[in-house]
């Protein structure tokens, strides 16, 4: 009998993308395992922590200044701004702490989007597609590179909201993120469901899981050519490292507490507005936890920056529940010597059009063609620039960074190619830059 | 061909002695072609290297595949697999005296396209014919899924395995697998079929008592016994909670709206009444004509009773559930809801993706925009109610609901305080609740209804309401051709139209999807393995003569009788193989495309919670009563997780909340709900074990299960035994027992527990891969 080239095998060689067939490690990636893969070109981060600030964070007032330019008011910022750290960075009095750090900043003041709807462009911020379901970003970069931990997942999401946004989609589903904290639950008891069980020492479950896997190879040897029996004999034994490995993390007790004190863990005490109770500063502890632990992508989680009706008061208190927070992520990442290949990503799905000073209004909407996104960290330009938006801040005007352009980016900056990372799926080749590919911004490296 | 098989990204691969087949090329291979490589051969080489050119050009040929390897003066243009060897390459690069094409040579990029094509082996779809439909050519059988469905001869087998077939689908699998060389398996022992007609027919497994009789009746009387367990599970309460499961995944079926994009997820407190219509069909078998009907024109259809009238209603729920996105600063919100719609008949009933011509042309189907607005008329002319939702205006605006007559009024609770916590956004305080249109407990439907006014839709350019062109007449997909030709009832939405139309019994696609789903349930793969999508990249079918037959038999002798197919293809001798294989049988088609054994499966998310439930001894078969948030309309992301409660009823009765599914099956691979679902994915995850090891559920009954067992027997070994015989169905081996015996000694030591002992032991039983794995 003539053996066929199976069609798995058919598939799996020709699924990952014909433009990155000259990667070596593909088998592996194929095989939906989580091994460490390594990168493509010279890496300048390891891993990612995306601070995903929802709704729409006001960028006027917080990190891209317009002040008042002629005799008749105009749409500004309605905050004091001063230069900060050897850059002269201009941040606003909003963010204090954060301004402490201005130096590590590289603020992109060009970034625009497609539309102003929230879910679509959330949506397109973490897939690259506004409408449709695509794998996350944090998947992507999960299946280019693997994990470094092969006790934890590549992708951890935290307190975040639907499927969609951390979903492997049509990428193998071990990419996909791990959420900790969905639809609003209480971050200080979220955590990978069923990690842990109490009901049996752990003595007992090894000896529980022996006795399983004996059947579970014999199983397997009684079924010849049944690669999937021999994968879940492996992915129980991940299952089984996770149950000791993440819950360690999760617990932060062992954290002294002057460092809960610094990240400002469960000091919200009641939401204000739009400002959602997020525990954040537990999310960015979570999150540096996780980064030492070797997790590919963490997400961090805060919202709503969508205070439409009352700018002043929902804003204020949005950043007064951040800023602190990812001040302490910034310096202790510096401290453990994390954040050189660690890239900080600060940003929401859009900005905001700015209040204008003296005419008595406290209401804003969203703008979608100008507002501001931050980077840090790994490989990275600190206290540095990159793009402007024209005297109102309504639209980019210089230095122009889409979505895409900004996956590009962070891809490249992760050491894999931006616009060749490619997965063929339902009849065509389909990437995290979309059709249209998006383009490295090359002028923020460091 | 066998330099073909060393190459590292093979994306087609050929059929053994079949000297007449084109070789079979991979959705990649073709795209790749499609897009990388067919326009530049278009662009740069058809003008002087087709027959119409004026002067052919080094009498070669390169608008077919022959052509492209047959080559011409130089000899071969491409070597499969060498883009070193093929001159093609050399001219492009303009190495040598080749300098192809004569004017410039094309970019590096381009260059490259081509030496990975012909890396992966030159995959190339043209054979030299092409066909024209809706202005777009395609490859001869492209279009297989618009042609009508033909009634093949049934092959007849001869040889040595000439009385191997039992049914002919037997001998149209047969046909192939000698074609390839492949001979089938064994046929399955009697304690493997039992198991496996359990599963695939009602989703529990047998137990101790059913196993022994089955298999001795099956040593007496043969194909007599299996079709007699056949008949007693098909006429099983049980069954239709299955099959009708496998419906509500085509018809996202879920109790919420799912999140809106705005994290609002507004409960839809009587879908569960479509729930229970469905499994209802499946159980009285309800031909699959009517079924589909009443779910798209239930409305329309004459009723003798209010009962009858009420049915008919609760079914067209099948076009309200969608999940719609947020209404706020939404102008396409109605057009989302109809884009739902189209695409629920679309991919669900047809396997065509119409929903893509929203915006443009479908890119590959023979589906214009046109098409997509003539369907849109149908619904713009409908009312579809999804009911309060919630009341939340910013999310789905509500909507009145069919009131029922013979339904009873069920009330809420003693006490029971309405339950609507709709938030003001800007405040964060409660809204005042709306005073509900119904008194409580009146029982109600999702559903739609015509409008008052029907018209035909206008078709929005790039998909934006806003930009309107003409209005089309309201019809159905005009690539998908049946004999006579069906007007919209022009004082009507035309859904009674659409439902004769699909069940015309010559509409190419209907019967064809329903069949190839029953297989899919049945063999784990679909005959098109894409069996949402039956279009020009989905797959072709692997045995399309089998699923003509298929088709024909569903449809005509059937009588579009789900029962009956499922009963004819359950005693082909095909279904009855073993699924172990000996390895080179395996290494010869690893994917089991032709059939020579049968697939292993995993088991469902509720079939594992199901089956635990059953093992416990805790399953409670009677159906639930209704939904537990029968009376809540509220947002479920404010309600918090704590919506769902513990319960031993099966599965397809548990609270399907889109962003928030029952924590005992969301750990295997639950979709989302939110579009028609055809095959369910089987991950691989480090979830499932952590689910298995430690979810409260897996722990509880695992408990139940160790007590039951120690209840059952007084001696060690046979309570051993009895575990194995409830969750294995079978004895454990010799060494099997001394492991269990020597983990329950351990236990015992360990934690001076008799009942942790069992339970541990029962908990391996339940977490061990033949538990979930069904051969």
């Amino acid at each position: 009998m003539q053996p066929l080239p199976s069609r798995r095998h058919m598939l799996q060689t020709a699924s990952c993308g014909f433009g990155y067939l000259a990667f070596k490690g593909l088998a592996a990636a194929e095989s939906g395992t989580l091994v460490d893969r390594p990168a493509r070109h010279a890496a300048r981060a390891k891993r990612v922590i995306f601070l995903c600030m929802s709704g729409g964070p006001a960028q006027l007032d917080t990190f891209d200044y317009k002040p008042q330019t002629g005799k008749k008011p105009h749409p500004g910022s309605v905050y004091n701004f001063a230069h900060h750290g050897e850059s002269g960075l201009l941040i606003s009095e909003l963010m204090p702490e954060t301004a402490k750090h201005a130096d590590k900043l590289c603020v992109l003041n060009g970034m625009h989007a497609d539309t102003g709807i929230h879910a679509q462009s959330f949506l397109q911020l973490h897939t690259g597609d506004r409408l449709r379901e695509r794998p996350s970003f944090g998947a992507w970069i999960s299946y280019g590179l693997g994990t470094e931990n092969q006790n934890l997942p590549g992708f951890i999401s935290l307190n975040t909201s639907r499927p969609s946004v951390y979903s492997s989609s049509f990428l193998p589903s071990i990419y996909s993120g791990t959420p900790i904290g969905t639809n609003g639950e209480a971050m200080e008891k979220a955590t990978i469901a069923n990690v842990t069980g109490d009901h049996l020492p752990l003595s007992v479950k090894r000896r529980q899981l022996d006795f399983v896997q004996v059947m579970n190879r014999a199983h397997a040897a009684a079924r010849p050519g049944d690669a999937e029996l021999d994968s879940v004999i492996k992915s129980m034994e991940l299952g089984f490292r996770m149950q000791t490995t993440a819950p360690d993390l999760l617990d932060i007790s062992d954290e002294p507490n002057w460092v809960l004190e610094k990240y400002g863990v469960g000091k919200q005490k009641a939401p204000v507005g739009t400002c959602r109770m997020s525990d954040f500063g537990r999310q960015c502890l979570l999150a540096r936890r996780f980064a030492e632990a070797g997790v590919r992508f963490i997400e961090v989680n805060h919202g709503s920056w969508d205070q439409h009706k009352n700018h002043r008061r929902d804003l204020e208190a949005n950043c007064a529940v951040t800023d602190g927070p990812i001040a302490a992520l910034l310096e202790d990442l510096e401290n453990r010597g994390l954040l050189e290949d660690t890239l900080i990503v600060w940003g929401g799905e859009f900005g905001r059009p700015g209040l204008t000073p003296g005419n008595g209004k406290n209401e804003t909407g969203h703008n979608a063609n100008g507002f501001t996104f931050w980077l840090a960290g790994g490989g990275v330009k600190g206290g540095h620039v990159h793009g402007k938006t024209d005297g109102t801040g309504a639209r980019a005007v210089d230095g122009k960074v889409h979505f895409r352009d900004l996956h590009a980016t962070v891809l490249h900056l992760m050491g894999l190619p931006a616009n060749d990372l490619k997965y063929s799926h339902a009849g065509r080749q389909h990437r995290l830059t979309g059709p249209e590919g998006g383009k490295v911004v090359s002028e923020i490296f460091a | 061909m066998n330099r073909l098989t060393g190459i590292a990204c093979l994306a087609l691969f050929f059929l053994p002695n079949l000297q007449a087949e084109q070789p079979r090329i991979s959705p990649q291979g073709r795209t790749f072609f499609e897009t990388k490589i067919r326009p530049v051969l278009i662009k740069n080489c058809y003008e002087c290297h087709t027959p119409e050119a004026k002067k052919l050009g080094g009498r070669l040929l390169l608008d077919t595949r022959a052509g492209v390897l047959k080559g011409g003066e130089s000899g071969p243009a491409v070597v499969a697999g060498k883009p070193e060897e093929s001159l093609l390459i050399q001219a492009l690069r303009w190495e040598h005296d080749l300098e192809m094409p004569p004017e410039n040579p094309l970019p590096e990029t381009v260059i490259h396209d081509f030496v990975e094509w012909i890396k992966m082996g030159a995959p190339d779809p043209r054979t030299g014919k092409t066909q024209e439909v809706a202005g777009k050519s395609y490859e001869e059988g492209a279009l297989w899924a618009y042609e009508p469905v033909k009634n093949p001869a049934v092959p007849k087998a001869e040889g040595e395995l000439a009385d191997w077939p039992r049914d002919s689908i037997d001998q149209f699998v047969l046909r192939r697998m000698t074609e390839l060389d492949l001979k089938p398996a064994e046929d399955a022992p009697p304690e493997m079929l039992i198991r496996r007609l359990f599963f695939d027919l009602i989703g529990l497994p047998p137990d101790r008592e059913q196993v022994k009789n089955f298999v001795a009746d099956f040593q007496k009387n043969g194909q007599a016994a299996v079709g007699k367990i056949v008949d007693e599970l098909l006429a099983s309460p049980q069954f239709g909670e299955r099959w009708g499961r496998h419906w509500l995944d085509v018809a996202r079926y879920a109790e919420s709206n799912g999140n809106d994009g705005l994290s609002r997820n507004p409960t839809f407190p009587h879908a569960w009444r479509y729930r229970d219509y469905v499994i209802t069909a499946f159980n009285s078998d309800t031909p699959y004509d009517r079924f589909l009907t009443e779910q798209i024109a239930g409305d329309l259809l004459p009723a003798e009773s209010d009962a009858e009238r009420d049915k008919h209603l609760v079914a067209t729920g099948f076009l309200a559930l969608g999940a719609k996105p947020a209404k706020a600063m939404n102008n396409n919100f109605d057009m989302d809801v109809v884009a739902d719609q189209i695409d629920v008949i679309g991919t669900g009933v047809m396997g065509i993706s119409v929903a893509c011509a929203r915006c443009h042309n479908h890119k590959f189907d023979p589906i214009p925009t046109r098409d997509y607005y003539a369907l849109a008329g149908i619904f713009i002319s409908t009312e579809t109610m999804w009911g309060p939702a919630a009341n939340e205006k910013l999310t789905a605006p509500p909507t009145d609901l069919h009131v029922l007559k013979a339904a009873p009024n069920v009330k809420p609770p003693e006490g029971w305080k309405e339950t609507v916590l709709v938030l003001e956004s800007n405040t964060g305080k409660p809204k005042a609740i709306p005073k509900s249109k119904w008194a409580p407990g009146t029982p109600l439907a999702m559903g739609v209804r015509d409008k008052k006014k029907v018209a035909d839709a206008k078709i929005n350019q790039k998909g934006d309401a806003k930009k309107l062109g003409e209005a089309v007449p309201r019809g159905f997909v005009s690539a998908c051709k049946t004999e006579v030709d069906i007007a919209v009832n022009p004082s009507q939405s035309g859904r009674l139209e659409l439902a004769k139309w699909l069940t015309s019994g010559d509409h190419p696609q209907t019967g064809r999807v329903m069949a190839n789903r029953v297989w899919l349930h049945l063999f784990g793969r679909g005959i098109v393995g894409t069996v949402n999508d039956f279009g020009v990249y989905g797959e072709r079918p692997t045995h399309p003569e089998l699923l003509d037959h298929l088709a024909t038999r569903f449809v005509t002798e059937n009588g579009w009788s789900v029962k009956k197919q499922i009963r004819d293809i359950v005693l082909s001798r095909t279904y009855q193989l073993s699924s172990i294989a000996p390895e080179g049988a395996i290494a010869a088609d690893p994917e089991n495309l032709w059939l020579a054994r049968h697939t292993r499966r995993r088991l469902d998310a509720e079939s594992i919670r199901d089956s635990v439930l059953k093992v416990s001894g805790q399953l409670d078969l009677t159906p639930a009563d209704g939904s537990i948030i029968r009376h809540r309309d509220i947002l479920i992301n404010l309600a918090g997780s704590s919506l769902h409660e513990p319960s031993n009823h099966r599965s397809v009765y548990l609270c399907y909340l889109r962003n928030s599914p029952p924590p005992e099956l969301s750990a295997f691979d639950l979709p989302p709900f939110t579009k028609p679902t055809g095959k369910r994915e089987t991950s691989t995850l480090p979830g499932h074990s952590l689910f298995l090891y430690n979810s409260p559920f897996i722990i509880e009954q695992a408990g139940h299960f160790g007590k039951a067992v120690i209840a059952e027997n007084e001696d060690e070994k046979e309570r051993v035994r009895v575990a194995f015989h409830r969750a294995l169905n079978r004895e454990p081996s010799e060494e099997e027992m001394y492991r269990a015996i020597e983990f329950l000694e351990a236990v015992r030591a360990e934690l001076n527990s008799e009942e942790k002992a069992w339970a541990g032991l029962c908990q391996g039983l339940l977490t061990a891969n033949e538990f979930r794995y069904v051969d």
